[in-house]
């Protein structure tokens, strides 16, 4: 008997008057089978993962019916649900209820009335497998992001769930995190047999291991195979889900091959060699030349060191850099590296001990706060939320700047002209992103800080970000991100800088500077490096192998 | 946070104990009680805080002084005049009243003090989570949303600084004030959005479908229920001794002081000096035993 039966659910919003968000979707999940659901924000993933279980289940007009085990979903006592289908969310920290690690382990047993001696020996057991015994006793809030949504996870099986409901669990963490995280639902899957359902922008970590696969559009399911037919079926939809792909699904198919898709950088590889079997003849696309320093630069670091407090360590050490006008400059680098103080310190928010920082040839401190943030510099936050005050989007650019004119200008450049009369709570991420950048824009910086732009964003809607930035570049305006994100790196900036230990070790073309690295480098390089060199997108390796196959036709 | 043999023990002991010695700290103002209370008090916040404690100590001696000096010029009945100040008269009794007053005010920092350190969040909790599930589960639950609004808030503020919407520096007042309206409100929608998440994540790991139970992070052993009993016995001493008179004490007008009982006294140090016996009892095993091998 298959596990979740969904048999042709339709629903739509209480407040969406009519509109569907989900259109006749049937999907059968069985037993122990691990499937990942994708589609870009707003396709009606999370919608469908709530319809799952019915104390989450929106408001709204519902048809169809969802059965668990063969039974009516509404059927199931909620406690029985609680304990049956486990369910993460997405933010790591309003999911914690409670203020210690081991409070929170406890929290579902304590509500499902566990008796106390055996929430013990299910607590302890727990804190065991998830590695968590030695922060058992920890304050919540001294956990790192991963370590929050681990516990999370910990949390829900700590109830012995059936089935395992993710939503987007690693969208706020960083990649080493989120792989380890990915790590551990797989070996959950994998060592208890737990069916496991997950919603997740970041399938290369994924693919190789699911079952399934199933794309959703428009509040559909377009596509429901094995992950290796998928990328065949959204290659010939053209559909706009085929660039979240892995970087080897998204070299095959550009590379118009057919049948079944390589899914690891191990499989990418083996496909390449047997491709071709000699070496490539063209090795590497024409060299970029390095953006030149402007004069002045619009923004030069010299031997910048800062500490937090006098007795601490130093959090940068020496930092020097220089930032050519009009440029993308993305900044990679370890967590803890420092680079998110290095941009407090571009900012003037926190006060380096020693060096310069210029800003166009001008110190920092010469510049007046009123006119370094008008006209100056402004930095969008990692957190969108956090720059939100007001009811409506255009009220929030409204409390920037009183003139219609250029509120409508910001407000097109950031492609959120349809969502004006919006409340900024409820967009997606990325129309969120976007509101806030409007909002900064309208400081009319000529020097834009971003903070990990692309965290907790579909491929979709970092495309179109990276939209936006080459706008504002050709306007003129320098940008600076700090990343963890390589190949949105290597696919947009200009220049690329490594940070580490509190300096930045190396800087160059995203070429030159992926190209050169064998670790710390995109899916598309490592997959092609042995052929190629210095190709760093799955456009660059598409590239290179049609020029190559085009000469060996002639 | 250290730990010692006393803030080992099940919450419910200490929690006993805290209730016992400030509970009889408030009540006895007899000069010997004070006095007494004040050295069993002082050696075990000694032993817990160590040097900060004393720093701590130090820098509140001048209130103390200050009570124990002013007190006559509040409380004038007292017989015996030493001395006028601008025609207000200082009486001797109402100085040692200030006096024994400030010794209560002392005993009562130094218990809280110990209280601090001992009787943290979780035990509190744990201790109320039988007696009072729903007001246990809220005071975790507020337990948990203070550091997160105050991470938040420091997000919210460094992130409009950088667009020069700051809520210092050398802006005009009414900006700097506008701002700060706008950050607050920035701050509620934000902790509003989050309490839905809370919500859901609660309700989802089945909040609400059963009779609470609760985890049990502490086992009550035998030794527990012995230094309760133990607790009891030398509660009721001092209660006994109280009703016969014998902390009896007034100062104004004439200081009149019950004359010393050896049984009260005795109960009521053996009472408060528990905690220091069991931290010094453990020190020496632990002595012994290191020097056995």
């Amino acid at each position: 008997m298959a596990h979740f039966e969904i048999r042709d659910l339709s629903f739509s919003h209480a407040t969406a008057r009519g509109k569907e968000s989900l259109s006749h979707v049937d999907l059968t999940v069985e037993k122990g089978e691990y499937i990942v659901l994708c589609g870009r924000s707003g396709s009606g993933k999370t919608t469908l993962l709530r319809h799952l279980k019915t104390v989450l289940a929106p408001g709204g007009k519902k048809s169809g019916a969802v059965l668990f085990d063969g039974r009516p979903l509404e059927d199931i006592p909620v406690g029985e649900q609680a304990a049956k289908i486990g369910f993460v969310m997405q933010d790591p920290d309003d999911q914690i209820v409670t203020d210690k690690v081991w409070h929170e382990l406890a929290f579902g047993l304590e509500s499902l009335g566990v008796e106390p001696r055996a929430m013990r020996a299910r607590v302890a057991e727990m804190a065991c497998y998830f590695g968590i015994q030695d922060w058992f006793h920890r304050d919540v809030e001294y956990l790192s992001g991963g370590q929050k949504q681990l516990l999370n996870l910990a949390s829900v099986m700590a109830m012995q769930p059936e089935v395992l409901i993710l939503d987007e669990p690693t969208s706020q963490l960083d990649p080493i995190a989120a792989s380890d995280f990915l790590n551990t639902v797989r070996k959950i899957n994998i060592e208890l047999g737990t069916t496991v359902i997950l919603t997740e922008h970041r399938l290369e970590d994924i693919f190789p291991y699911a079952d399934r696969a199933v794309v959703m559009e428009g509040g559909r399911i377009i596509a429901d195979d094995v992950p290796g037919n998928i990328g065949a079926k959204l290659w010939a939809q053209k559909s706009e889900m085929f660039s979240a792909m892995p970087a080897p699904v998204r070299v095959f198919y550009g590379a118009d091959q057919q049948g079944s898709s390589p899914l690891t950088v191990r499989d990418g590889r083996t496909w390449l060699s047997r491709s071709f079997p000699e070496g490539a003849a063209i090795k590497a696309l024409p060299d970029v030349p390095l953006p030149l320093p402007g004069d002045p630069p619009a923004l030069s670091l010299k031997e910048v060191w800062f500490r937090y407090e006098k007795e601490g360590a130093d959090i940068l050490r020496g930092v020097n850099a220089e930032v050519p006008q009009g440029c993308i400059y993305g900044i990679v680098g370890g967590n803890g590296a420092g680079k998110s103080t290095a941009l407090k310190a571009i900012a003037g928010i926190v006060k380096p001990y020693r060096g310069k920082v210029k800003l166009f040839g001008k110190p920092i401190e010469k510049h007046k706060a009123a006119e370094l943030f008008h006209g100056g510099l402004a930095m969008l936050p990692q957190d969108p939320k956090s720059l939100f005050a007001a009811k409506t989007v255009r009220e929030e650019l409204l409390e920037m700047c009183k003139d219609e004119a250029k509120i409508a200008a910001a407000a097109e450049n950031c492609d959120i002209l349809t969502i004006l009369e919006s409340h900024p709570y409820d967009l997606s991420g990325g129309e969120q992103q976007r509101a806030a950048l409007a909002k900064v824009l309208l400081t009319e910086p000529k020097l834009l800080l971003l903070d990990e732009p692309t965290k907790g964003i579909d491929g979709f809607f970092k495309e179109k970000l990276a939209e936006i930035l080459k706008k504002l570049t050709a306007a003129g305006i320098t940008v600076i991100m700090v990343s963890h994100d390589v190949e949105f790196c290597a696919k947009h900036a200009d220049l690329v800088s490594m940070f580490f230990d509190g300096q930045i070790l190396t800087t160059d073309t995203p070429r030159h500077f992926f190209g050169g690295n064998s670790f710390y480098t995109t899916a598309a390089n490592r997959m092609s490096r042995h052929v190629f060199s210095m190709a760093v997108t799955a456009e660059d390796v598409v590239a290179l192998y049609r020029s190559n196959r085009e000469q060996a036709q002639k | 946070m250290k730990q010692d043999a006393f803030s080992r023990c099940h919450p419910a002991v200490s929690f006993l104990f805290f209730i016992l010695v400030m509970l009889f700290g408030v009540l006895i103002q007899h000069p010997a009680f004070v006095l007494g209370g004040i050295c069993a008090a002082l050696s075990y916040y000694l032993l817990l805080t160590g040097a900060k404690g004393l720093k701590f100590l130090l820098f509140s001696l001048p209130a103390l002084i200050l009570i124990a000096l002013l007190n006559p010029l509040a409380n004038r009945s007292g017989k015996t005049l030493l001395f006028t100040v601008f025609n207000i008269p200082y009486p001797l009794e109402s100085l040692v009243y200030g006096t024994v007053l400030s010794g209560i005010f002392l005993l009562m920092i130094l218990w809280c003090g110990c209280c601090g350190a001992v009787m943290t969040s979780d035990k509190f909790t744990s201790l109320f989570a039988n007696l009072i599930p729903a007001l246990s589960l809220l005071l975790v639950m507020v337990l948990r949303m203070i550091p997160n609004f105050m991470r938040k808030g420091r997000q919210i503020t460094g992130a409009r600084m950088a667009i020069g919407k700051s809520v210092g520096g050398d802006a005009k007042y009414t900006e700097k004030a506008k701002n700060g309206m706008l950050l607050l409100s920035s701050l509620t929608d934000w902790a509003l959005e989050g309490s839905i998440v809370t919500a859901d994540s609660m309700r989802s790991r089945g909040y609400g479908t059963a009779k609470r139970t609760s985890f049990m992070q502490y086992r009550f052993t035998l030794r527990d229920g012995i230094l309760m009993v133990l607790m009891g016995f030398l509660g009721a001493g001092v209660i006994v001794s109280m009703f016969r008179g014998n902390t009896a004490a007034a100062f104004t007008p004439l200081w009149d002081v019950a004359p010393l009982s050896p049984f009260g006294l005795g109960c009521y140090l053996l009472l408060l000096l528990l905690p220091t016996f069991l931290h010094l009892k453990e020190a020496l095993t632990w002595h012994i035993l290191r020097s056995g091998i």
